[in-house]
């Protein structure tokens, strides 16, 4: 198949997870990944080396797009909270899921830090829109589990740079490099969009690949993942990028558009549905042991920064989410040859079980009875 | 009889005749009117706070049109209107509407703008009827 064929097959696959993801108005990345599975287990979908690269690129992009979303603000306001919270959510269910994987299931010391690592993740992006719709992110509640879903995610991503990574001179080469460019970049950032401006050829875009490509490159030589300087550098980029909603937009764009897909097709046409029946009772099994693991670690937390129950069962159980770090963890684990495709299917839908089950529990039992009130600017009281 | 009625506004056509109705009855009634738009095709299970957010606001500026329209229909017949844009399911968001409010009556379409999910496992008009703790006109 010449290379016209191949990408034609991909984007127009990735136009149907499209049109599909604003007909059911759920996420394009998990239609992708459906759309990906359907594809890879019908059609034996199968990326190559140019796949490989856009995916990889999308999935960096998407980790410095999830940095940069951080709400500084917040961090600041709730840090002793959303630090405690956010650590012990990361903590709890990463032992956890790697103690029953290695002890119980089995798996390899490798392959059980990956389930570790890909379990202990918090979905901030399915956290947000629950409190869009509930009108908690008004309130110090929802700014604090916010922040402590950040915190989590960043857990996450320094377990999976650091966990794997080589310790010798390129780490160190990497560590130092980060350490001096990270707290440069937003200075960096602001120069340089003030000096050039908005231009078809997107000078902007690229200075911010510039960056993210510098460190990834070094922490890819340190046997290191991409995502960890991305991550760090959005972070780092967050309050500039705040105030830049046109700059995100395009960035969002050009990365939705023809990055992503890839990465979401691809990670979707690895899951193996003939291993995924086999393997049922092991799905149910670790989605359980993850959401126990949150549950005894943050409902403790909750109830002694004075949450009552129902406030704190219900940010526990959103601290349970996961869905794009738990994706790109497993991914990770896969290409680099720690899990084998088995495992992998086992924990990309577990992944994506942890995006639904906590979500429809919290709202349907435990959602806490706030007064939605709103707006000045979503109420307009009309007197002639 | 009545003391608060809501109409639930998404610029269908069939909103479009219950917003007519609601206005006159709230008119006929003197009573207080509220109108409400929900945002309810916003992406679940985003994979960043950016796709949602994109998504969002589109169609906070759809919806700021939608507002622009009601508020002008409610200042042709001289009547005052309280206007809510909040994003959620449809259903659940009227139904804890009305529970906060504490509306009397609401008023809705036949057939609005509806997910696939809906046309399967049931129309908006029909979940409304069935959930709703108060009166429904169902406007055809």
């Amino acid at each position: 198949m010449n290379v016209w064929w191949v990408a034609f097959v991909w984007i127009g696959l990735a136009l149907i997870a499209s049109l599909l993801s604003m007909r059911l108005a759920i996420s394009v990345a998990l239609m992708e990944i459906i759309v990906g599975t359907i594809a890879g287990n019908l059609l034996h979908l199968q990326p190559n080396e140019w796949i490989n690269f856009l995916a990889g690129l999308g999935g960096v992009l998407l980790t410095f797009l999830a940095g940069a979303e951080i709400d500084p603000d917040s961090l600041r306001q709730h840090w002793k909270a959303s630090l405690a919270i956010g650590f012990v959510s990361f903590v709890a269910p990463f032992l956890a899921a790697m103690a029953y994987a290695f002890s119980i299931a089995g798996w390899s010391a490798d392959a059980s830090r990956i389930a570790g690592v890909a379990l202990s993740t918090t979905s901030v992006a399915v956290v947000y829109a629950v409190m869009i719709e509930t009108g908690l992110n008004r309130t110090a509640l929802g700014k604090l589990i916010l922040a402590a879903c950040f915190v989590t995610d960043l857990g996450t991503v320094v377990a999976l740079g650091l966990l794997f990574a080589h310790f010798n001179a390129w780490l160190l080469l990497f560590v130092g490099a980060s350490i001096l460019l990270l707290p440069l970049a937003p200075l960096l950032t602001r120069w340089f969009f003030a000096r050039v401006s908005v231009h078809t050829s997107e000078p902007q875009i690229k200075f911010i690949l510039v960056l993210v490509l510098l460190l990834s490159a070094l922490a890819v030589q340190a046997n290191s993942e991409a995502v960890l300087p991305a991550y760090l550098l959005g972070l780092a980029l967050a309050a500039p990028m705040a105030r830049n909603w046109d700059f995100m937009h395009r960035l969002r764009t050009v990365t939705f558009t023809l990055l992503t897909p890839f990465y979401f097709l691809k990670a979707g046409s690895y899951i193996a549905l003939p291993a995924l029946g086999s393997a049922i009772g092991l799905v149910a099994i670790l989605l359980l042991v993850k959401i126990v693991a949150k549950v005894v670690g943050c409902y403790p937390l909750c109830r002694l920064w004075h949450m009552p129950h129902r406030e704190a069962t219900y940010t526990t159980l959103l601290m349970s989410t996961g869905l794009t770090f738990g994706t790109i963890s497993s991914l990770f684990g896969l290409t680099h040859g720690y899990i084998n495709q088995q495992q992998y299917t086992v924990l990309v839908t577990v992944v994506i079980g942890s995006a639904l089950l906590p979500t429809l529990i919290a709202q349907s039992f435990f959602k806490p009875s706030t007064e939605v009130e709103p707006l000045a600017t979503e109420a307009t009281e009309s007197v002639p | 009889m009545y003391r608060r009625i809501l109409v639930g506004f998404d610029g269908s056509d069939g909103a479009r005749k219950a917003l007519d109705t609601g206005l006159a009855l709230a008119q006929a009634l003197n009573t207080q009117l509220f109108v409400i738009m929900v945002e309810e095709d916003l992406p679940r299970y985003a994979i960043t706070i950016g796709e949602y957010e994109e998504v969002k606001h589109q169609r906070d500026a759809y919806f700021a049109q939608l507002e622009q329209e009601v508020l002008q229909a409610a200042q042709q017949r001289g009547m005052p209107v309280q206007t809510h844009i909040v994003a959620g399911h449809e259903v659940w968001a009227m139904v804890e509407f009305i529970h906060h409010h504490q509306v009397d009556l609401l008023v809705i379409g036949h057939q609005g703008h509806s997910t696939l999910h809906e046309r399967v496992f049931g129309s908006t008009a029909s979940a409304l009827v069935n959930h709703a703790p108060c009166h429904v006109l169902v406007v055809k």
